[in-house]
């Protein structure tokens, strides 16, 4: 990014008290690994707040630490240090099967490499997720098949994977993640695996369930097309968000 | 009930997503337990064989007696024929064959030598129905009839008395009032290849041997054939209620060298059994850690959806409980229907010197012993699913993102 652009982006000031319309509120956001004896640090002090309806992009350079914090708002892994709160949730205070929880109920996943359960049909894959829930078998069927038309995938719910191309079955990734209705999508570099027309397809679907649903979104990507359609991009570098662009 | 109809189908389509790795660990698994399942069977047989071999030369499965014989074998401690209510027992199905002996210390005189033995009067009928000795008989012929007055001997006391078929020898024993006996008879049959009897055993028959010591219609011994020992204490039971003034006892107390080395055979075969066991383990252990391994991935994939730590062990457990239930029950079938067709026994007579050196009977009979199918079975079971369980419990423990970059 070059420093004009870097300048009109809307500077990062450490946040206190999140607004009430948050989804996602992390503060002081640490995260390291070791790599044999020396310490990565991938977070750096993490102040973000996402807020209801947000159609957020993250970007940064590969190693920026875009991923990790997708994990760490995901309940994917556990902090160094900080806190995560999502939906009213402090993820640090959470159990293993309590994060569980939450990540079924809270929070929607798309990868970048689909993520399919390979033995499960389209819809049986959407089905899954109510499955977890406890949902009854036909409310699962009616909304799983809702769900796929929504994505526009009606006629092919019986398809495994196999049988699907790349960006169909991102599809079935979309749908499975808007199925929980839950507070925020998280979004892997979505369309790093499809081609620019497929890419495109998808960037449009994500857009209108954003408008039309207010489904929270959350992409770390790279794609300019994806940052483009954003109403608000974070950039990342070396472990910390340095602007925070509302459009 | 409801995590079983969420778990169920999605496990039985695991199990058969990747059809080659299916079949080759239930392979590996049914061919492991058909391997130990009937290596139990036929080492089962050898032992048996083993210790049949021993007990169907002269001892029999149990004897009758006159109290203190066995402490004192003479001719002082005798018995009468069976009476009606014994000889209805000793002719229950449980028991192959029985058979009445009158049986002395002697000397046994020939041209050259005298040697002491143990003069056996003999019905030869029955005694074909408990004792293998009449088919040891590798020259000449077996006795004819109790009234036959001719005498086999064993090879061995037959070589120490420097004596042949066709000679004559004379026996000198005491006889039922306390007074010297004798009699000439002549050799007509040598048995060989029962190394322990050979020395000491020589057979007449029973109305000879009677009439010879003045003995009436007295007995000895009375000697059992039961096939299946685990029906042995049943019967010696039924026997005791039946004759409760004599002596009846199991070959157990009769023969404590015979009751050790079936112990220790007995141990032989139940470390050998293991150490088959643990090969055949091994092979599965390392198939289904192999299986379940490559699977990390998809098990951090199903923690980031929202599935419980705890239900991700529990599909692992089903699909393995599954997989290997179904290698386990291959497994036991190939070796009952493999059991069954050799249960008319495995003709081992072509090696016939190889089988006397090993102590053990021309032919094997394998035989299907449940509980002990079950039992390894089932510990066959538990193995593939606890082994199953390991990585699964790693990937589980492990947080979603370590166990989604898991590198196989």
């Amino acid at each position: 990014m070059c420093p004009e652009e870097n300048d009109a982006m809307q500077k990062i000031v450490p946040a206190g008290n999140p607004p009430e319309n948050a989804i996602v509120t992390c503060r002081g956001l640490t995260k390291s690994y070791l790599q044999g004896t020396i310490e990565v640090p991938a977070l750096q002090g993490v102040d973000l707040d996402i807020i209801a309806g947000d159609f957020a992009t993250l970007a940064g350079p590969s190693g920026s630490g875009k991923t990790t914090l997708l994990n760490m708002i995901g309940g994917l892994d556990r902090p160094t240090g900080g806190t995560v709160i999502v939906d009213g949730q402090d993820l640090s205070r959470l159990s293993k099967a309590e994060l569980a929880d939450m990540r079924l109920h809270k929070v929607g996943f798309v990868f970048q490499s689909y993520n399919l359960i390979p033995v499960l049909s389209a819809a049986e894959n959407i089905e899954f997720i109510l499955r977890l829930e406890g949902v009854g078998a036909a409310e699962r069927h009616e909304r799983a098949m809702a769900a796929l038309q929504e994505v526009g995938l009606a006629g092919l719910e019986n398809r495994r994977p196999s049988h699907l191309s790349g960006g169909q079955q991102q599809r079935v990734a979309v749908a499975r993640a808007l199925i929980s209705r839950p507070a925020i999508v998280l979004a892997d570099e979505p369309t790093a695996n499809l081609d620019s027309r497929t890419a495109g397809g998808l960037i449009d679907l994500m857009a209108s369930l954003n408008e039309s649903r207010g489904i929270t979104f959350l992409m770390g990507t790279h794609d300019a097309r994806v940052i483009a359609r954003s109403r608000r991009h974070l950039e990342m570098t070396d472990g910390r968000i340095i602007a925070d662009e509302r459009r | 009930m409801e995590t079983l109809r969420l778990l169920g189908p999605l496990a039985w389509r695991n199990i058969w997503r990747n059809p080659r790795r299916t079949i080759i660990t239930l392979i590996v698994v049914s061919v492991g337990v058909y391997s130990i399942l009937f290596f139990a069977s036929f080492i089962q047989a050898w032992s048996v064989s083993s210790r049949d071999r021993a007990l169907t030369l002269m001892t029999g499965s149990a004897q009758i007696h006159a109290p203190g014989y066995l402490d004192d074998p003479t001719i002082d401690l005798l018995m009468s024929e069976p009476g009606p209510a014994l000889q209805g027992v000793l002719n229950a199905p449980e028991i192959r064959g029985w058979t009445t002996r009158l049986s002395v210390p002697a000397v046994i005189q020939s041209e050259y030598r005298s040697m002491p033995a143990n003069i056996v009067g003999v019905d030869p009928t029955r005694e074909k129905t408990v004792s293998t000795v009449p088919e040891l008989v590798r020259q000449g012929r077996y006795l004819n009839s109790p009234a036959d007055g001719a005498i086999i001997l064993g090879e061995k006391l037959l070589n120490r008395l420097k004596t042949r078929i066709g000679k004559r020898v004379i026996i000198l024993a005491q006889g039922a009032d306390g007074a010297s006996v004798e009699q000439s008879f002549d050799v007509v049959g040598v048995y060989s290849g029962a190394s322990d009897l050979e020395n000491r055993f020589a057979f007449i028959g029973l109305d000879t041997a009677q009439k010879m010591l003045g003995a009436g219609g007295k007995l000895s011994e009375i000697s059992l054939l039961v096939p299946e020992d685990e029906n042995l204490t049943r019967v010696v039971a039924r026997l005791q209620k039946a004759a409760p003034e004599l002596d009846i006892r199991a070959w157990r107390d009769l023969s404590p060298m015979a009751a050790a080395i079936d112990q220790i055979t007995d141990t032989i075969v139940y470390v050998w059994l293991w150490i088959m066991f643990t090969l055949m383990a091994i092979g599965i252990v390392n198939t289904q850690l192999m299986a379940v391994f490559e699977r990390v991935r998809e098990f951090g994939l199903l923690q980031a959806l929202g599935m419980r730590p705890r239900m991700i062990l529990l599909i692992v457990a089903l699909e393995s409980s599954i997989l290997v239930g179904l290698g386990i029950l291959l497994g036991m079938a190939m070796a009952v229907v493999t059991v069954r067709a050799l249960s008319g026994g495995v003709d081992l007579s072509f090696f016939a010197d190889a089988t006397a050196m090993a102590g053990v009977g021309n032919a094997l009979y394998p035989k299907i012993d449940a509980r002990q199918y079950v039992q390894l079975s089932v510990v066959v079971w538990f193995l593939g699913i606890a082994v199953a369980l390991w990585p699964a419990r790693k990937a589980a423990k492990a947080s979603p993102v370590e166990a989604m970059t898991h590198v196989s």
